[in-house]
């Protein structure tokens, strides 16, 4: 029998996976604030001019990744909270020195705009498809019985010694 | 050879102008000498940028310090292999390899269109001349490879200690290889635009070319990847750098565009999509080139940068102005009669694989220019590093993942659910199966249960298709098995080596995976003969030996490693302290095996306590990150191999398009 919801129950289905997507995404972000050391300096970025986190400065004797870790290990020793001694540094150096935007106001842009980007895309696709479809009345294959199952395998060989003659 | 150089350089210039001028006029008139003699002009050019690259090179090794360039980047006691690869250690040089690469593509490209695309190829060569100009007339007018010092240095300043190793030496070249050649496939469908002739004809002439270039840009940022990982000595191996991101982005386009061609190939569709992919393929490796030299963006890539950023982006805007122009011209020529019968069909999984693959494009293109945008809006410098770029592409990458285990199994048209159930049953159970495994064995965190059951899944369908492959071709020709396999493989070597492409994904994604999430890192301090452990290894710390050469001095730590009692490999990480820049660096010791990698480098020593400092790292599975893309470099070779059924598509095709009158046919004539 012809299925005609099929398709849009499909896109339906798609849409809502991608806007759950924008949504996880952002609330995953913000569940990140109970963090370890290793997390902390995963968070910053080294002010040597290597381009990498604090946690991964690739300079052994780094003048100021080293002291950093040793001052991020002794902050959270004495109780402060990871967010605590990221907001410090970020007193202490200005908002470059976060390895990431943070999620409030302008910078929101930053991690939503990707995600927002590809949901556009995927309604864009969604739609696209469903206007391309020509022939939305074309019956699908019905359902099989158990005896009708072998010519179905028989059906997907055809396909596939099809496709191998068109190498796809 | 200064003066040869830059003789044979502004004859280059002069040769691609006239090249531009004689294919157009050649191709507007139908003159077949004057294409003939463009041609020739190509060949010219190509001629005297070989030239051009072999006088630095000759320079080079002579140690010919009259030369700014050669003074700027090596010594006399710079090895001789690196002063060979001092030809792209710095900016003149790298662009002077540009020009070459892209000269050699163009004659190649020019013998072989001398007999076929007569329409479409002379407006290609004269694009590839174009582009060929700009960086010619950088070289000539702009930075100059043979610009001499106002008197001769004594001695060179050396090549950058971090370019001297072995991957800066095969990492350039691979990575503008695929840059360059990237242009090809770009160069042809400008000439389809502005000829009209836009049928899949252009498409079938560049295949070859697009996969080269996706070969290479696969190699570039592999042995880029590597370089960092044995260089850097900071463990990791992909830091999301503005210039690593550059690379990677043309990457991910032309993987979008290899798979959507397949769509306008098999079904007329998408030719807007596939025309604005390669613009956009293009685009990104000159955004590339403009990241790396216009410094705009901070990046640990400073080796080359300099005030060349302006020329780029002009260049750049014109490209990208011109090529949409033509695209929006050529617009209504460019429906084609779309027939999607089912979300369910392997052209729809194609374009949801397109969505992701420029999605991830987009993501890391907006990252790397939202410090640029921050600053402009607000004013103030912000970073965005690693974590950002990792938690936007992380859920993508599975999405990514699944489409490609999803898509190929699929039938072109429509699938019904049931034969979606019985094609996938086997692969989704043993996902599953290897997911559950992977939670019984310990593992909690969500992402790397979903990546492994992912990568199982997918290979799981790469199983199915090869045993129902040679199934089918046992049915078709009754081969044995393994002669089934072999020939489905030699007669169908497009699909399967885009299979064996997938499992080197799959390998290189279980690797990336693995070592971003379970990496652990210690710091120790020890004396000569103390003994201490890492994970299940024993080190032992034997003493140091120095030595030295005139170049530099190297001082190599002794580590015996044992496992269950047993020596198993001496592991010798060195600081190394090169003697004309005055630079230290640091060699770091790896240990790989496909469990894991021991990797250790000396830290630091401290000559009045004897105490010596080692950081080692223990980073499992990362070894099938570099198998998985050995494996997807020998997929494309198959994938590439010409075969007989291919050369006949092609010819069909261009038979068909020399039967059909182009768009344009009044306009030419017009002329």
């Amino acid at each position: 029998m012809a299925r005609p919801n099929s398709g849009r129950r499909l896109a339906r289905a798609v849409l809502l996976a991608a806007l759950a997507l924008a949504l996880i995404v952002p609330i995953a972000v913000r569940a990140a604030s109970t963090v370890t050391a290793q997390e902390v300096e995963e968070g910053l970025t080294c002010q040597c001019g290597c381009g990498l986190t604090v946690a991964n400065c690739n300079h052994p004797n780094c003048e100021f990744s080293v002291p950093a870790r040793e001052q991020i290990e002794a902050m959270l020793h004495r109780g402060m909270s990871g967010p605590q001694v990221i907001a410090f540094f970020r007193r202490k150096y200005g908002e470059k020195i976060l390895s990431a935007p943070t999620t409030t106001g302008f910078n929101l842009l930053a991690w939503v705009m990707p995600f927002a980007a590809l949901l556009g895309g995927g309604i864009f696709v969604a739609v696209a498809i469903g206007r391309w479809r020509a022939h939305p009345e074309i019956p699908a294959p019905a359902p099989e019985s158990n005896a009708a199952r072998s010519a179905g395998d028989d059906e997907m060989r055809r396909r596939l010694e099809r496709d191998l003659r068109e190498d796809f | 050879m200064p003066l040869i150089g830059q003789l044979a350089l502004a004859l280059a210039l002069i040769l691609a102008a006239y090249s531009i001028v004689a294919n157009v006029v050649g191709a507007r008139r139908s003159i077949p000498t004057l294409l003939a003699s463009a041609r020739h002009a190509v060949w010219a050019y190509c001629a005297m940028v070989t030239a051009a690259v072999a006088a630095l090179s000759v320079s080079l090794l002579r140690s010919d310090f009259s030369l700014e360039y050669v003074a700027s980047y090596t010594s006399y006691s710079l090895p001789t292999f690196y002063k060979i690869t001092a030809l792209w250690g710095g900016q003149q040089g790298s662009l002077l390899l540009w020009t070459w690469l892209l000269s050699l593509f163009t004659a190649i490209a020019a013998f072989q269109n001398r007999r076929r695309n007569p329409e479409i190829a002379p407006y290609a060569l004269a694009t590839l001349a174009a582009v060929a100009i700009f960086f010619l007339g950088m070289l000539n007018f702009v930075t100059r490879p043979f610009d001499m010092l106002a008197a001769v240095a004594r001695d060179g300043q050396d090549l950058n200690p971090l370019l001297q190793n072995y991957w800066m030496a095969i990492h350039p070249p691979s990575l503008y290889t695929g840059y360059v050649s990237a242009s090809v496939p770009f160069a042809f469908a400008t000439g389809a635009l502005i000829t009209g002739r836009l049928d899949d004809s252009w498409i079938r002439s560049t295949r070859r070319w697009a996969i080269f270039s996706w070969f290479f840009l696969t190699l570039g940022n592999l042995f880029g990847a590597r370089w960092a990982y044995e260089v850097l000595g900071w463990g990791g191996y992909w830091a999301w750098d503005p210039v690593e991101n550059a690379a990677f982005m043309p990457w991910l386009v032309m993987t979008a565009y290899l798979h959507s061609v397949m769509i306008q190939e098999r079904k007329d569709m998408l030719k807007v999509w596939n025309l604005a992919l390669i613009g956009m393929a293009f685009g990104l490796t000159l955004f590339g080139t403009f990241i790396t030299r216009s410094g705009v963006i901070s990046s640990v890539h400073s080796f080359t940068q300099s005030g060349l950023g302006p020329y780029f982006l002009t260049f750049l805007i014109v490209v990208v102005a011109a090529y949409a122009a033509l695209l929006i011209w050529r617009l209504p020529k460019l429906r084609s009669p779309a027939e999607f019968e089912s979300y369910l069909s392997r052209e729809a999984a194609f374009l949801f694989n397109n969505l992701i693959l420029v999605g991830i494009a987009f993501a890391v293109f907006w990252g790397t220019l939202f410090p640029v945008l921050s600053e402009a809006v607000r004013g103030v410098k912000i970073t965005v590093g690693p974590p950002f770029f990792d938690k936007v592409n992380a859920p993508l990458a599975l999405g990514l993942i699944f489409l490609m285990g999803f898509g190929p199994l699929i039938a072109w048209r429509r699938s019904s659910l049931d034969s979606l159930a019985r094609t996938f049953a086997s692969p989704a159970i043993f996902g599953l199966v290897t997911g559950a495994c992977a939670f019984v064995a310990g593992l909690r965190q969500w992402y790397v249960l979903a990546a492994l059951s992912l990568g199982a899944f997918v290979l799981g369908t790469i199983v199915v298709e090869f045993r129902r492959g040679v199934s089918a071709r046992r049915h078709l020709v009754h081969d044995s098995a393994p002669a089934a396999l072999v020939n489905l493989v030699a007669k169908n070597n497009r699909r399967y080596g885009g299979y064996i492409i997938h499992v080197g994904v799959v390998m290189a994604f279980v690797g990336i995976v693995a070592s971003s999430f379970f990496r652990t890192e210690i710091k120790k301090s020890v004396h000569e003969g103390e003994l201490f452990q890492v994970g299940p290894y024993s080190l032992q710390y034997l003493g140091i030996e120095t030595t030295e050469t005139p170049h530099v001095e190297t001082s190599r730590a002794r580590i015996e490693v044992r496992r269950d009692g047993k020596p198993i490999a001496m592991m010798l990480p060195a600081k190394l302290f090169f003697k004309r820049n005055q630079q230290p660096a640091t060699a770091v010791a790896i240990r790989s095996t496909p469990a894991a990698d021991l990797y250790v480098v000396l830290a630091g020593m401290d000559d009045q306590t004897g105490l010596v400092t080692f950081q080692i790292f223990l980073t499992p599975l990362v070894f099938w990150l570099w198998a998985g893309g050995l494996v997807m470099a020998f997929g494309t070779v198959i994938a590439m191999w010409p075969n007989v059924r291919e050369r006949a598509a092609i010819a069909a095709s261009l038979r068909a398009a020399a039967e059909t009158p182009a768009v344009d046919e009044p306009l030419r004539r017009r002329a």
